[in-house]
């Protein structure tokens, strides 16, 4: 075994697998290297043809855009091949009262946030107008079914912040003809047989049925929840989070437009229902529509009835009638950690929980970006990267948790066990708890942030709890220098409805976009 | 707005042309759209830059003639100041359009349009289109080779678009102008080719770009940015 870190064994397909490849391989990979230098980075993807992926993951976050582009992939190819549309957001439905309340989650922070918090001033006119349309464009295009940008605006450049929805399929082969043609990793098909142990624990190869033995340096663990490395190998345990987060089972399905050239929505849906919520995504060619729930709280047959009343409401009836839905239950946690000795597991190996801020792929991408840009250059150095690697996503992975609890924890609801269940203070985290406490008394802002590349940015708690009737006791008088401010956020208003106006009148639709994506592409500049 | 209809003796008999040019005419625009095949004629008078079409997102050359909106520093009270005006204007109040005989793209045919809404339209003055026996006059002549020619032209231009924008050679470009009153002006919006791109094209680009005919007229666009002094020099003038 050599001393230095240079061949990289990723075993499983998918999304996470091939993601993972693109982004490792696109920073280390040299096509000038020669064969014959025994340091030559080389990446391997091992994928058992037999075992198909989960492919649910559809939604992406706006750092998808700097990825693919760091990848080195046209965002016209990107938008072609891999049926993606333009996700702003999330607009959440019935999550408050459990009847007519909406509100929003859009990928742009407030107007000016980086000088002013609008929050406390929103306070004073929040019968009005809701926090996310006072501070921001975004909520009022997702009603027009809008796009962020123009056919002229250069690719993954924007008029306002977006990401994707996507085909997870398509994506995952999207991405592997990039790694194979373009970055220099091979594909190995083959079904994995055996796990080969070199003498201090460490991974030295696996063994394949029709491959034989690959060996490796480092081995990324992309097997999805059986987690075939970290997992089963190597016995790191999965840490449950259903104390927190009740949601264990999910039925996806895919449903037709009725029209093909329907409008295409600008935000993920995500309606609440009597023991969970529907997730509604819109691509151009068809809706990603699925009902995550608990099953403690609600049965199969009577979370497939609440599905199928809203493909009914939103699809018709034939919709409803051809649904061929698909169950998916899972654990919601994550390992005890990520990077045990020579292996690291990334997607649901690592863990999964419920897709409430499509927080899956974002996490594929930062691990895959943090094993790229740190990639130990040997064996003694892998031990501390691993080490920073674990603390660093254990902190992440319970920010997730705070922060997808905090959207059940602000409910009104009480019209059934799991809405109630849900506001039980053992059920809350005390990292949460704790804000919860502060937020009562003064808006979340940048001093709520801890590291700089904090995966919800305060700005999002904003949107939740002020979305979600939240109210925090702000005495405007009580700084000398709150007169001034709350002038200035007047003013920030005003330029946020103008702007609001503005690109409502110059944007075109989703289904527009997407048409001249197909027909013209966008420029690179 | 524009109102184009198909040119034809039954209808258009009576109709004449005039050919000057001026404000009344709508030649007051900030640039004409323009093409490779006659970028020699147009960099002697004229900067070249490349423009982004708002409706498909996709780069076209045109000639400036100002610095704003509706601003033509060629025109005055005589006409059209310069050696050369620019074929898409010089076409007006013709265009070349096409009827396609089935659903097949490839087989369209040219056809002369005339816009009904131009303001160089007229019944008593200007050139007559068609003669007693409604055959074209040499004038309706003239102007069929001119859109003849433009038609080549934008054909070839689509070719030219899509190698310049293939191998990057586009490149934002902003110029910030200080005028003699003291304002301070900036030319935004506009694409430039990219000298240092050029100049480090290896010989196979190279060769692959002249075969085609795009190399001379990438050149001739860079040699056309000696004309902003001279634009800028008609404004100062202008501000007289």
């Amino acid at each position: 075994m050599t001393n230095s870190v240079n061949r990289i064994v990723i075993v499983g397909g998918g999304t996470a697998g091939w993601l993972s490849a693109a982004i490792i391989a696109a920073e280390h990979y040299m096509a000038d290297a020669p064969a014959s230098d025994k340091h030559r980075f080389q990446l391997y993807l091992v994928e058992s043809p037999d075992i198909p992926t989960v492919g649910v993951g559809e939604g992406t976050w706006p750092s998808m855009r700097s990825t693919l582009q760091k990848i080195g992939v046209s965002e016209t190819d990107f938008i072609r091949q891999c049926s993606a549309s333009f996700k702003q957001g999330t607009e959440f439905h019935n999550w408050t009262k459990g009847g007519d309340d909406t509100y929003t989650h859009p990928f742009t922070v407030p107007h000016k946030y980086s000088e002013t918090n609008l929050a406390p001033h929103w306070q004073t006119v929040r019968d009005q107008v809701k926090f996310a349309d006072a501070v921001c464009p975004q909520s009022r295009l997702f009603n027009n079914k809008l796009a962020p940008k123009n056919i002229a605006t250069p690719e993954y450049a924007f008029n306002v912040n977006y990401g994707y929805h996507l085909d997870a399929g398509k994506f995952a082969d999207f991405l592997r003809k990039h790694s194979v043609e373009n970055l220099g990793v091979v594909h190995i098909s083959a079904n994995m047989t055996a796990i080969n142990c070199a003498d201090n624990g460490d991974i030295q190869s696996i063994t394949t049925d029709s491959h034989g033995d690959i060996e490796g340096d480092l081995f990324i663990d992309c097997s999805g929840s059986q987690s075939l490395l970290l997992g089963k190998h190597y016995g790191i345990p999965l840490v449950s989070k259903k104390q927190y987060l009740y949601n264990d089972s999910a039925l996806a399905v895919q449903v037709p437009y009725q029209n093909t050239e329907d409008p295409i929505q600008s935000c993920t849906l995500s309606i609440a229902q009597s023991a969970g919520w529907i997730w509604d995504i819109g691509l151009p060619t068809r809706r990603g529509i699925g009902h995550v729930y608990s099953s403690a709280h609600n049965t199969e047959d009577r979370a497939t009835a609440e599905l199928l009343d809203y493909i009914v409401a939103t699809a018709g009836d034939q919709a409803a009638a051809d649904a061929c839905v698909r169950k998916i239950t899972f654990e919601p946690g994550h390992r005890e950690k990520f990077w045990h000795r020579n292996c690291v597991a990334i997607g649901m190996a690592s863990g999964f929980i419920e897709p409430l801020e499509a927080s899956a792929l974002v996490l594929v991408e930062l691990s895959a970006a943090m094993i790229a840009d740190q990639l130990p250059a040997n064996r003694q150095m892998m031990d501390i990267v691993a080490k920073r690697f674990n603390s660093k996503f254990l902190y992440r992975w319970d920010r997730i948790v705070d922060f997808l609890k905090l959207h059940y924890v602000l409910t009104q609801r009480q019209d059934s066990q799991y809405w109630i269940d849900n506001c039980h203070a053992n059920g809350i985290p005390d990292s949460l708890q704790e804000l919860l406490s502060i937020w009562q008394y003064q808006s979340p802002w940048h001093r709520d942030t801890h590291q700089i590349d904090e995966l919800f940015p305060s700005a999002s708690f904003q949107y939740v709890l002020y979305g979600m009737d939240f109210t925090t006791q702000t005495d405007t008088a009580q700084r000398r220098t709150d007169r001034e401010a709350a002038k200035i956020a007047m003013t920030l208003f005003r330029e946020n409805a103008q702007r609001t106006e503005q690109l409502i009148n110059s944007l075109p639709t989703n289904r527009e976009l997407i048409n001249k994506i197909y027909k013209y592409g966008f420029q690179k500049i | 707005m524009s109102n184009y209809v198909i040119l034809s003796p039954a209808t258009h008999k009576n109709l004449k042309v005039i050919t000057g040019h001026g404000e009344a005419y709508g030649d007051k625009v900030r640039y004409a759209v323009t093409y490779p095949l006659e970028f020699r004629n147009i960099q002697s008078c004229y900067p070249i830059f490349f423009s982004k079409s708002s409706e498909t997102g996709e780069f076209f050359p045109i000639a400036l003639m100002g610095f704003e909106d509706g601003e033509n520093l060629f025109l005055s009270d005589s006409g059209w100041d310069a050696a050369y005006i620019p074929m898409m204007m010089e076409r007006q109040p013709f265009l070349i359009g096409y009827q396609a005989s089935s659903d097949d793209q490839q087989d369209k045919k040219p056809v002369v349009s005339i816009d009904m809404d131009s303001p160089k339209l007229s019944e008593d003055e200007g050139q007559p289109l068609f003669d007693e026996n409604d055959l074209p006059t040499d004038f309706l002549k003239s102007m069929m080779a001119k859109l003849e020619a433009l038609y080549q032209g934008h054909e070839h231009n689509k070719g030219f678009i899509s190698a310049l924008t293939e191998i990057g050679l586009l490149e934002p470009f902003t110029l910030e102008i200080t005028l003699d009153n003291g304002s301070n002006n900036q030319l935004l919006g506009f694409y430039t080719i990219n000298e240092q791109k050029l100049l480090e094209l290896d010989g196979e680009t190279l060769a692959g770009l002249n075969s085609k005919g795009y190399l001379q007229p990438i050149y001739m666009a860079v040699a056309s940015y000696a004309r902003i002094r001279a634009l800028i020099d008609k404004k100062n003038a202008s501000l007289l």
